[in-house]
């Protein structure tokens, strides 16, 4: 096992490494990986090395590298915000999309876009995206403290109303407003990383990397909500206190992910559980490989919707979805025969 | 004086107006061994939440070795206090290793790695609990039992000195129960103290050095096994007819229940049982389990069937120990004997100190000799009298052996035939 759990860390970190590459290079205009290199090694200290030319240089470091840096963060904030889920509820179901923490923040940065507050102060979006995620959380949190007990059904339920009542102000809201674009509605309802720039990538940075790395001081929690929250408390855990705050630092990565791209579907539900199977549920390393992986998915399904097609790109929450949606099924359809046992847990 | 290691003070916990504990008032003190008994609802899984503090007192207080509860921090109550939940199940699948070092929690800091001593700690309750080499196996691949042992060595890394287990041997078979139940008493030598909900009220009197029996949410008795295991008390509080009896190899109460009468049947008819010398026990349990009205006699007081008969409560006819059974004795016994639609005779010596009761058996209205099987001793007698007396009485009594005689009365066939026998004999 242990073993297994070496070889996986590792071979997600050469598999990102490959991916970051030749995303560096795919797109409308080809770039070859090598100028990439160059770059990588000239920033890393080897000056001796020559930089590619100017207008490959322009390109990666003005569009692939912010998009690229992009779907890193996104990825990994989206696994870890479901692994901090999944974890904390004892439910494979759960995720910060299927709970509706993906919609509250998006719902928060579309009232921001479409109020105008958004002219006012570039900061509004990703705040109300918070705003919104907290919000989510909060109802969940609300729903599933119901008297000390937390029923893993309701949550997933009442996740679901939520998640499809904020859809549904979101497209309401995109609809009324008067600056109704088909690539807006797309973007806030379905995700995508075209057009990423630096500044929305460096924008949520300050608030995004802390969030995640506090979230590593909680792993050993995380392992003992596994034993049930009577337990935890028993062994002196603050568990109340501990979801509060593994709960609100999701929602913050959560929603300051959604600001860079929109609510990208399934990263949140599908990493944590593959790897989970992968490498075991112990948090300690599933959290960081969670984080690698869901960089990793969200950078290839990316990828993969810039070369499909060309000259025209699939947006990426449309590949997770495609991806996504039938590996949920397949959960939901293995519940039903086997119960929880069916996922290899109990 | 010891210190109390907990102590609750006329805690109450209401839900909704609802009390579900109500006024309880225990201590508990090191080296104490404390079964919490009652029937389902009864409060003890709540008491116990109370105690760990999963729940707040709406009135009283909790003690923790003398200090309020609830202003001792959480992480060093955990160092205290222990407990084993109901619950025995992960959603996720831990090495059973990982569940027991979860057990160190309480001892280690945010950035504290489990150190070489930790991990030697939960090997060592490990294999203490008998499940050596299960440390990478994981936890919900285990049987249930086998689960209930790895949580309860989790309690054991946590090395604190009160525990608390809530139902801990629910999923255990015969062996492991007893098992589990030495374990924990052993840390009770340790000058630890163990609080069990228990249902098994047999396992509780056989290894609780006391027992607080809880009904609707308030202490209905507390004190020693034989002084809560009183059938009296048991019949109330479980609502249902008990018998408590001593093992008479191990010595420890065994608590039976009584089944309720058949709905529907008739008025039982009365029967008496001439016993003694243990030679009526059987019997007599059958014929309560059964829910005949019973009596019995005439026995010597500290006969083993006398005592029996005590216990049940069945009115008998008793006579001083080694004393010979008199007219005026025999006097006030016929009216049980003619009262009974049925006398058995057991199958007991007889010898001058009892020939009494073969004079007796002859007004039975009546009688059916139990013959002793053949693993019993076979009908003996010490005296010329008695022989004849019996040899009389076998001339007009009925033979049965125990299992027919137990088929008749459990079907109630016997009375029927019983009836025709003497309309047949009414005829000649």
């Amino acid at each position: 096992m242990r073993k297994r759990k070496i070889a996986v860390l590792l071979l997600l970190i050469v598999l990102l490494f490959i991916v970051v590459v030749l995303s560096a290079g795919s797109g409308a205009v080809r770039v070859p990986p090598v100028s990439f290199l160059r770059l990588l090694l000239h920033g890393l200290g080897f000056r001796s090395i020559e930089l590619p030319p100017e207008m490959q240089l322009n390109i990666i470091l003005h569009i692939r590298l912010p998009r690229i840096l992009a779907a890193l963060l996104v990825g990994s904030a989206l696994a870890l915000g479901g692994v901090a889920m999944q974890g904390l509820f004892r439910n494979p179901m759960a995720s910060p999309d299927i709970l509706g923490v993906s919609t509250g923040g998006s719902l928060g940065a579309v009232i921001a876009v479409n109020t105008g507050l958004f002219a006012l102060n570039v900061f509004f979006p990703p705040l109300l995206a918070i705003a919104g995620a907290l919000l989510a959380s909060g109802l969940i949190y609300l729903i599933s403290s119901y008297k000390g007990r937390t029923s893993l059904l309701f949550v997933v339920l009442a996740g679901l109303a939520i998640s499809s009542l904020f859809n549904g102000l979101v497209s309401a809201i995109l609809l009324f407003s008067q600056q109704y674009e088909v690539s807006q509605f797309i973007f806030w309802t379905m995700g995508g990383l075209e057009g990423r720039m630096w500044k929305h990538v460096l924008l949520p940075l300050p608030v995004l990397l802390p969030g995640m790395a506090v979230l590593f001081l909680f792993t050993r929690e995380l392992n003992i909500f596994a034993l049930g929250e009577e337990s935890a408390l028993s062994l002196g855990m603050h568990v109340e206190r501990t979801k509060r705050i593994i709960l609100a630092i999701t929602a913050v990565i959560t929603g300051m992910a959604i600001s860079i791209s929109g609510p990208v579907g399934f990263v949140g539900l599908l990493i944590p559980h593959l790897f989970r199977m992968l490498i075991g549920p112990d948090h300690r390393l599933l959290l960081p490989v969670s984080a690698i992986g869901g960089a990793l998915f969200l950078l290839t399904s990316d990828l993969i919707g810039r070369v499909l097609i060309p000259p025209f790109e699939i947006r990426v929450g449309i590949i997770t979805a495609v991806l996504g949606s039938p590996y949920f099924l397949y959960l939901i359809i293995r519940f039903q025969r086997k119960g929880l046992r069916g996922f290899g847990y109990d | 004086m010891t210190k109390d290691l907990i102590a609750t003070r006329s805690v109450s916990f209401s839900v909704a107006e609802r009390r579900i504990i109500d006024a309880v008032s225990i201590s508990v003190k090191r080296g104490e061994f404390v079964g919490l008994i009652g029937p389902n609802g009864a409060g003890k899984t709540t008491l116990l939440r109370l105690l760990i503090g999963v729940l707040a007192a709406t009135e009283g207080e909790i003690f923790l070795e003398e200090r309020p509860l609830k202003d001792i921090r959480l992480r060093e109550r955990a160092r205290r206090v222990s407990y084993l939940s109901q619950d025995a199940s992960t959603v996720f699948p831990y090495p059973v290793l990982d569940i027991l070092l979860m057990g160190r929690y309480p001892f280690l800091g945010r950035f504290r790695r489990e150190s070489e001593s930790d991990l030697e700690k939960a090997r060592r309750a490990l294999s203490y609990v008998g499940l050596s080499g299960f440390e990478d196996r994981y936890f919900n691949e285990l049987s249930g039992g086998e689960r209930q042992l790895v949580l309860f060595a989790k309690v054991l890394v946590q090395e604190t000195d009160l525990l608390l287990l809530d139902e801990p041997t629910s999923n255990l078979d015969i062996k492991h129960q007893n098992q589990f139940f030495s374990m924990a008493c052993e840390l009770t030598r340790e000058k630890k103290a163990v609080v069990a909900a228990v249902h098994n009220l047999n396992i509780a009197s056989q290894y609780c050095t006391r027992l607080i029996l809880l009904h609707q949410g308030r202490v209905a008795a507390e004190g020693k096994p034989q002084d809560v295991l009183r059938s009296e008390l048991l019949d109330l509080v479980y609502e249902t007819k008990t018998v408590v009896t001593r093992n008479a190899s191990t010595g420890a109460l065994v608590v039976n229940v009584v089944p309720r009468k058949p709905a529907g049947s008739y008025p039982m008819p009365r029967v008496h049982v001439i016993g003694g010398a243990g030679s009526g026990i059987n019997l007599t349990r059958e014929l309560v389990r059964l829910g005949y009205p019973l009596s019995g006699g005439i026995a010597h007081e500290y006969d083993a069937d006398q005592k029996l008969w005590q216990s049940l409560e069945v009115p008998s006819r008793v006579i001083g120990a080694f004393s010979h059974i008199t007219p005026s004795d025999l006097e006030k016994a016929y009216r049980m004997v003619e009262e009974a639609e049925l006398t058995i005779l057991c199958s007991f010596p007889v010898g001058p100190g009892n020939e009494g009761n073969l004079e007796l058996a002859g007004r039975a209205g009546r009688l059916v000799i139990l013959e002793a099987g053949p693993q019993e001793e076979p009908r003996t007698f010490f005296s010329e009298k008695a022989r004849q007396a019996f040899a009389s009485l076998a001339g007009i009594a009925e033979h049965m052996d125990y299992g027919r005689l137990c088929e008749g009365l459990e079907s109630g066939k016997i009375f029927e035939t019983g009836a025709k026998k003497t309309e047949m004999e009414s005829q000649t």
